[in-house]
């Protein structure tokens, strides 16, 4: 027998409350790493949807910045409308490498989602538009026949949850207008997984927006000159020019703020727990207190006691940091639907970055808890004297 | 090797509480040889158990001398005392105090996890056959009777191979037969294996079966009885 075979069966003694108390340190852990992760696995998946994008900047009429930014991003519908000629001026600008108009419209289809209805992205475009997303490319069918045609095609998803494919027929609703579906999107990860793509015109004719476009996506020669384009098309009243990685900055700026508060909670969590082990190994040295004496009385050191009491912490600590990492990486995704759910803008892709580093770093981090939270305790249990046990025969 | 394994001169020990003193041995001087089979007997609070702990090791006199197989007690830190307790002495005591969420097998293991001399073992469950109780070794204290739990714990005491066995009223919980036995087997490892034993009673019949009983009265020796055999 060892101490360590000694300590399993202390713990083991009192079955429920170590197991609660594994369950505390297992909550803090699992927080611990689902908001690390988090953190890791949003700005990953925020840099990546905004590559993807392909856009640097976008041009839309004039108004919030970011809530501009996050609509594009997100492929929703809801934007100012900007006039067809500003593209037109904008195009010969010296600065411009890739240049695409864009028109996104939103329509509410109750047949949606099996019948409980939801709304449709269709974003109107021209063949400019491939140019900026190297990622994107027509897995089946082709491009459309012509600018103002009748014709789709599908994002990745859309495709998916519709099951419609290439030829057959979709409806805008409300309108009195049938499409053919001409092609399919590759699975982009994006947001416009889920759009159904029209050709510009047919688009502004359509929703009845001739000459009007919500945004205009831009890729410049060079990034740096950025201020420069921006001050040339200062003058346009109605429009303003958004720099994507500016717009980047400004949403993680916002998620770190949000990180801080919720680190506290995570923090707050992981007191908690510490004070759950001190208090469940605490209790179970003062119930000891015989059993402590008579281990010291038969020739057990102060360092013994000490370690012994230190071992059922670690093992509380160790067992509630296995199994919070197997919460976290299994209930993560969970989170992640949460997290989706309540955030303005999430990105496409995971959000929920849970390395290997990030499980060593929090298991890590709860060992060194343990060994913290065990010091009271083993102190109190080491400096019990025997005598005192003893001394009952006299 | 010494012509002692216990040697006390002018031993003294007071407990002081807020309001009285009390002096629980008074200057007790005393030699026990290797190999002796003593008992120290006396009504209660005569000081025979606080006799037991100053040789013990689990208490520091307040005076005097104290040797302890060669070792000094008094000039001893804590984790020192904790070595000499684990690997020179075993104790029995009255209510046995043995751990309840281990075994009979287990608690007689439990002194080999603190002794770092692993050599110097006997088996545990060669012990717990000799004690009798080789059906017993995966009972609990709870499923065990009072002469059986008074069995493993001389089984525990004995573990580390001690030189000295010291027992404070191990019969103080057993019936007639039971306390018997256990002085049955504590002349048998007396003699077979030299242990020097010092017993705490009130039984006189049993003191008789010792070598030598050692009255004590209000912390002092009042006799020292050599019997002849």
């Amino acid at each position: 027998m060892k101490f360590f075979i000694l300590a399993y069966k202390n713990l083991k003694r009192r079955k429920s409350r170590s197991f609660l108390t594994i369950g505390g340190v297992a909550v803090a852990v699992a927080v611990l790493v689902c908001l690390l992760g988090f953190n890791a696995g949003y700005q990953e998946a925020l840099t990546s949807d905004i590559d993807k994008m392909g856009y640097q900047v976008v041009v839309t009429a004039k108004g919030c910045p970011y809530e501009a930014a996050t609509m594009i991003l997100n492929g929703e519908a809801g934007l100012k409308f900007i006039d067809e000629d500003i593209y037109k001026q904008i195009t010969s600008d010296p600065d411009i490498d890739k240049i695409t108009p864009l028109l996104a419209q939103l329509a509410y289809d109750p047949e949606k989602m099996e019948g409980k209805g939801g709304f449709t992205n269709y974003l109107g475009i021209e063949e400019s538009y491939m140019p900026l997303k190297p990622n994107v490319e027509i897995i089946t069918g082709e491009w459309f026949s012509g600018n103002d045609v009748n014709e789709a095609i599908l994002g990745y998803d859309a495709a998916e949850s519709e099951k419609k494919s290439v030829g057959d027929k979709i409806s805008i609703p409300g309108k009195d207008i049938t499409l053919t579906i001409v092609g399919v999107f590759n699975r982009t990860g994006s947001q416009e997984d889920g759009t159904v793509f029209l050709p510009l015109k047919t688009t502004q004719r359509i929703f009845d927006i001739e000459g009007k476009l919500t945004g205009i996506g831009i890729k410049l020669k060079k990034i740096e000159k950025i201020s420069e384009f921006e001050e040339r098309l200062y003058p346009m009243a109605s429009i303003q020019v958004i720099s994507m990685s500016q717009v980047k900055g400004t949403i993680l700026n916002l998620v770190n703020s949000a990180k801080i508060l919720i680190m506290s909670v995570a923090f707050i969590a992981i007191f908690v727990a510490i004070i759950g082990v001190i208090n469940t190994i605490l209790m179970s040295v003062f119930e000891r207190t015989q059993e402590i004496g008579i281990m010291k009385a038969i020739g057990a050191s102060k360092l013994d006691i000490f370690k012994l009491i230190w071992i059922e912490t670690l093992i509380i600590c160790t067992l509630g940091g296995v199994f919070g990492s197997l919460v976290a990486i299994f209930g993560g995704n969970l989170t992640e639907l949460l997290v989706r759910k309540v955030m303005p803008y999430a990105p496409g892709g995971k959000l929920l970055l849970i390395t290997p580093e990030l499980l060593l770093f929090s298991f890590l981090g709860v060992i060194i808890i343990g060994v913290i939270s065990g010091l009271y305790p083993a102190f109190r249990a080491a400096s019990m004297r025997p005598i005192e046990v003893i001394r009952s025969g006299e | 090797m010494k012509d002692f394994a216990i040697k006390t001169s002018k031993l003294k020990k007071t407990y002081s509480s807020e309001s009285e003193k009390i002096v629980a041995l008074k200057e007790i001087d005393l030699e026990i040889k290797p190999g002796e089979f003593v008992t120290i007997m006396g009504p209660s609070g005569a000081g025979k158990t606080t006799f037991l702990n100053l040789v013990g090791c689990l208490d520091k006199p307040t005076s005097g001398g104290l040797d302890i197989l060669g070792c000094n007690p008094m000039e001893l830190n804590e984790g020192k005392l904790s070595r000499i307790r684990v690997d020179k002495i075993g104790f029995v005591f009255e209510d046995f105090l043995l751990v309840s969420s281990l075994n009979a097998l287990e608690n007689v293991q439990l002194p080999l996890i603190f002794a770092k001399n692993f050599k110097n073992n006997t088996n545990p469950e060669t012990l717990l056959k000799r004690v009798g109780l080789e059906h017993r070794l995966t009972h609990f204290p709870n499923e065990l009777s009072g002469g059986e739990l008074q069995r493993v714990a001389v089984a525990r005491a004995l573990v580390n191979n001690p030189q000295i066995l010291l027992a404070d009223e191990p019969t103080g919980n057993l019936d007639t037969k039971n306390a018997q036995g256990l002085f049955d087997l504590f002349r048998e490892l007396n003699r077979e294996e030299g242990l020097t034993i010092v017993v705490a009673t009130h039984n006189l019949r049993l003191g008789h079966s010792t070598d030598r009983i050692i009255h004590l009265n209000d912390g002092r020796i009042e006799q020292d009885e050599r019997l002849v055999k």
